[in-house]
């Protein structure tokens, strides 16, 4: 293991963009930060910059005018990056399925590398994904 | 991302131009995608343009496409911190449609899980402010306590947030005795650290400091510009539609509307702290006087030709729903209003400097978030099976049949 | 104020300037659901008063209520397409609900603004003309505020000839 991917297991920093969500998943985002849970035991912190980032956890549909928005953060990140779709309605729309103005999920724009369902996932089922992704990344 | 493109603009000004800086979708002052064009003038903000077309889901063309059941749903999708009003809003609006009353432990068991949702949703804006100012120790601690009042909505509606408690005709599930023991634990609990949270907004020079004088808003201009909610009631305008226009039982239930006359962002996190209170008081009156009885009664699925107007006090202010119906299973027409779409002006003129008050850069993100701001109430495959490690994949028409067994 | 005294307050100064309309379009041929009716249609329930108003008094019904009756507080503002016309219904009032319904052709669908006399009005205008397409004249900044950038001209979700389409995928999704 080279020092690099042993920091990242150990800090996985993360970026939350919100493409459109109801807000439910992005509170219990934030309530899985604070000291119930606690997610930063893992040394994830949530920071404000793309290009500091890691990891970018997505809540919410994918509208048509975030997009653009979404590939721009998306694309700022440095390489190696990785994507946490959040809660049903970022996996496949969930019930805007079929709205005009709501693509059908994440992973119809960029690449997702974990999928948290619920509506909204509790903060700790947001930690298991997190912690799942952690754990794919040391298989790799 | 903290972007700041400069652009030129041809106005002169004392300091030879004025700067429009782009604000959103994604920035560390905002936590929901909004677009904020501020025109300063060196440290002074002098104009502000706003954009909320980044959460517009096309819900109200997506309510008239889908039925009264499968749209109660979708409403409460439109926010999911204020869920409970919406719901409750359709609910209204359905039941007055079919000219129909509910039965009274339904009334109760609605207002409850309405002022347990408010505290839910203040306590949240707390932490939020606290951490728009700097001051995370607060933010952490309020968030903490927060927990205990998801819990309780938790044990009442089976889930924490996206409750799902109202329907048509009533509430989907009754309270038993066991669960208001706990609730009125946990009132006590909430309370008790609600009054330390009052005497911390209080006395502490940090809070002082930042909310003082800040985002001043006239009762001339809160009436002007029609504001609602806790924004209005901080101008000293005392204005609640749970006393103006009472739904469900807010004529029984005793409460204070909670003014305040310095009109700045600390008379707002006063307002929303004293109003937690007066919740936890009203919730604790619906569990001492609950009747028993039914909690629900069974309505058919296409109400008769008419329209109807419902209106209810969300955590940040009016909420109005508008239904017409064509007499068929689906809606001809339904409009949501929502408190933060009324507010919009008010927070421009807020952050505009006039002769007599300064809006610096710096007191942007408390200002903004001094109204409680919910963009997303404005704007309006493959499953794994984790704990058995099995995996299938449904086709759609699967998928639709499935989902059409279980929506009843 | 109750509900009964604005309906009483509202037939009492315009019932007559009505009949007048009424006369001087008789010559002119109007569609059915355009006919004006011989005193305002005014429906009351429990604070909920709806009056529905021809576009000619519209203005002035909404400048009554407003400085007069000093239902000062625009709650929102309804548009909605009934096929041949686009209703557009401004609900007024803080403790009672005061809707004032008026229609317009949907060919030609142009309303003067009530910014001036409730400035908050603005963002509601704008959403109506955004997701039905109805022009408010006077309005001082009639832009688009919640469709999305490169929504094509002429297109209004809210319209019943519009049929939702979603959006397509920009990638191959596996």
């Amino acid at each position: 293991m080279n020092l690099v991917k042993w920091a990242r297991l150990k800090s996985p920093w993360l970026l939350h963009f919100n493409t459109g969500a109801c807000n439910a998943c992005d509170i219990e985002v934030l309530a899985a930060l604070t000291p119930r849970y606690d997610l930063e035991r893992f040394g994830a912190l949530l920071k404000a910059s793309p290009r500091h980032a890691d990891v970018l956890v997505v809540t919410g549909p994918v509208t048509r005018q975030v997009k653009d928005r979404l590939l721009r953060v998306y694309n700022q990140m440095p390489d190696p990056k990785f994507v946490v779709a959040v809660g049903t309605c970022c996996i496949s729309g969930g019930v805007f399925n079929g709205c005009y103005n709501v693509y059908p999920g994440l992973d119809s724009i960029i690449p997702v590398d974990a999928y948290i369902f619920g509506c909204p996932p509790k903060p700790e089922a947001i930690i298991n994904g997190v912690v799942a992704l952690l754990k794919k990344l040391e298989a790799s | 991302m903290q972007e700041e493109e400069l652009q030129k603009t041809e106005k002169k000004s004392a300091y030879e131009l004025f700067f429009d800086i782009p604000v959103g979708p994604q920035h560390p002052a905002l936590k929901e995608p909004a677009f904020f064009k501020f025109r300063v003038e060196g440290e002074r903000v002098v104009g502000v343009d706003v954009d909320v077309s980044y959460n517009h889901r096309g819900i109200e063309r997506a309510l008239e496409d889908r039925n009264y059941i499968q749209n109660i749903y979708l409403i409460e999708r439109i926010c999911g911190i204020c869920n409970v009003a919406h719901t409750l809003c359709y609910a209204q609006a359905v039941e007055q449609l079919h000219g129909k009353e509910i039965p009274s432990r339904a009334n109760y068991i609605r207002l409850m899980v309405e002022e347990l949702a408010r505290i839910h949703s203040h306590t949240l804006w707390l932490g939020v402010a606290a951490h728009e100012i700097g001051f995370d120790t607060l933010f952490m601690y309020v968030w903490r306590d927060r927990e205990v009042v998801m819990d309780l909505i938790e044990m009442l509606t089976g889930n924490r947030v996206t409750t799902a408690i109202n329907t048509i005709g009533g509430v989907r599930r009754d309270v038993s005795d066991e669960a208001k023991d706990k609730v009125k634990k946990g009132m006590n609990i909430l309370e008790e650290r609600l009054k330390y949270y009052r005497k911390v907004a209080l006395n502490d020079p940090t809070v002082n400091a930042r909310c003082s004088g800040v985002g001043i808003l006239k009762p001339k201009d809160a009436i002007r510009l029609c504001a609602v909610g806790p924004t209005l009631r901080a101008s000293g305008v005392k204005n609640d539609v749970r006393r103006d226009d009472p739904y469900t039982l807010h004529d029984e239930v005793p409460f204070n509307v909670i003014t305040f006359d310095t009109m700045d962002v600390f008379a707002r996190v006063l307002v929303r702290i004293d109003e937690t209170l007066e919740s936890v008081n009203m919730v604790r009156y619906c569990l001492d006087h609950m009747p028993n009885g039914d909690v629900r009664i069974k309505l058919p699925l296409s109400p008769p030709v008419g329209e109807a107007i419902s209106r209810v006090e969300a955590p940040r202010g009016e909420l109005i729903h508008y239904a017409r119906s064509n007499g068929t299973k689906n809606p001809e027409r339904y409009k949501v209003r929502t408190p933060t779409f009324e507010n919009l002006p008010s927070v421009s003129e807020m952050l505009t400097s006039k002769s007599d008050y300064e809006v610096n850069i710096a007191d942007i993100p408390i200002t903004l978030a001094s109204i409680d701001p919910c963009f997303s109430c404005t704007a309006r495959m493959e499953f794994r099976d984790v704990s058995k490690g099995k995996t299938w994949i449904w086709s759609l028409k699967e998928l639709k049949a499935h989902c059409s067994k279980s929506r009843r | 104020m109750e509900e009964n005294e604005v309906s009483e307050a509202l037939k009492n100064k315009f019932g007559k300037k009505i009949l007048e309309i009424k006369v001087s379009k008789k010559g002119e041929k109007v569609a059915e659901d355009m006919l004006i009716p011989e005193i305002m249609e005014i429906k009351v329930s429990k604070r909920r008063v709806f009056v529905t108003v021809p576009i000619e008094i519209y203005k002035e019904v909404i400048r009554y209520l407003v400085e007069e009756l000093g239902f000062n507080h625009v709650q929102a503002m309804t548009g909605l397409d009934t096929g041949k016309f686009i209703e557009v219904m401004p609900h007024l009032g803080r403790g009672i609900t005061i809707t004032v319904r008026t229609r317009i052709e949907k060919d030609r669908p142009v309303l003067s603004t009530i910014t001036d006399l409730v400035p908050g009005a603005s963002f509601h205008e704008r959403e109506i003309h955004d997701l039905l397409g109805v022009v408010f004249e006077g309005h001082p900044n009639l832009t688009r505020v919640i469709v999305p950038e490169g929504w094509p001209e002429n297109v209004y979700p809210l319209r019943k000839e519009y049929h939702p389409e979603q959006p397509k995928p920009i990638r191959e999704v596996f």
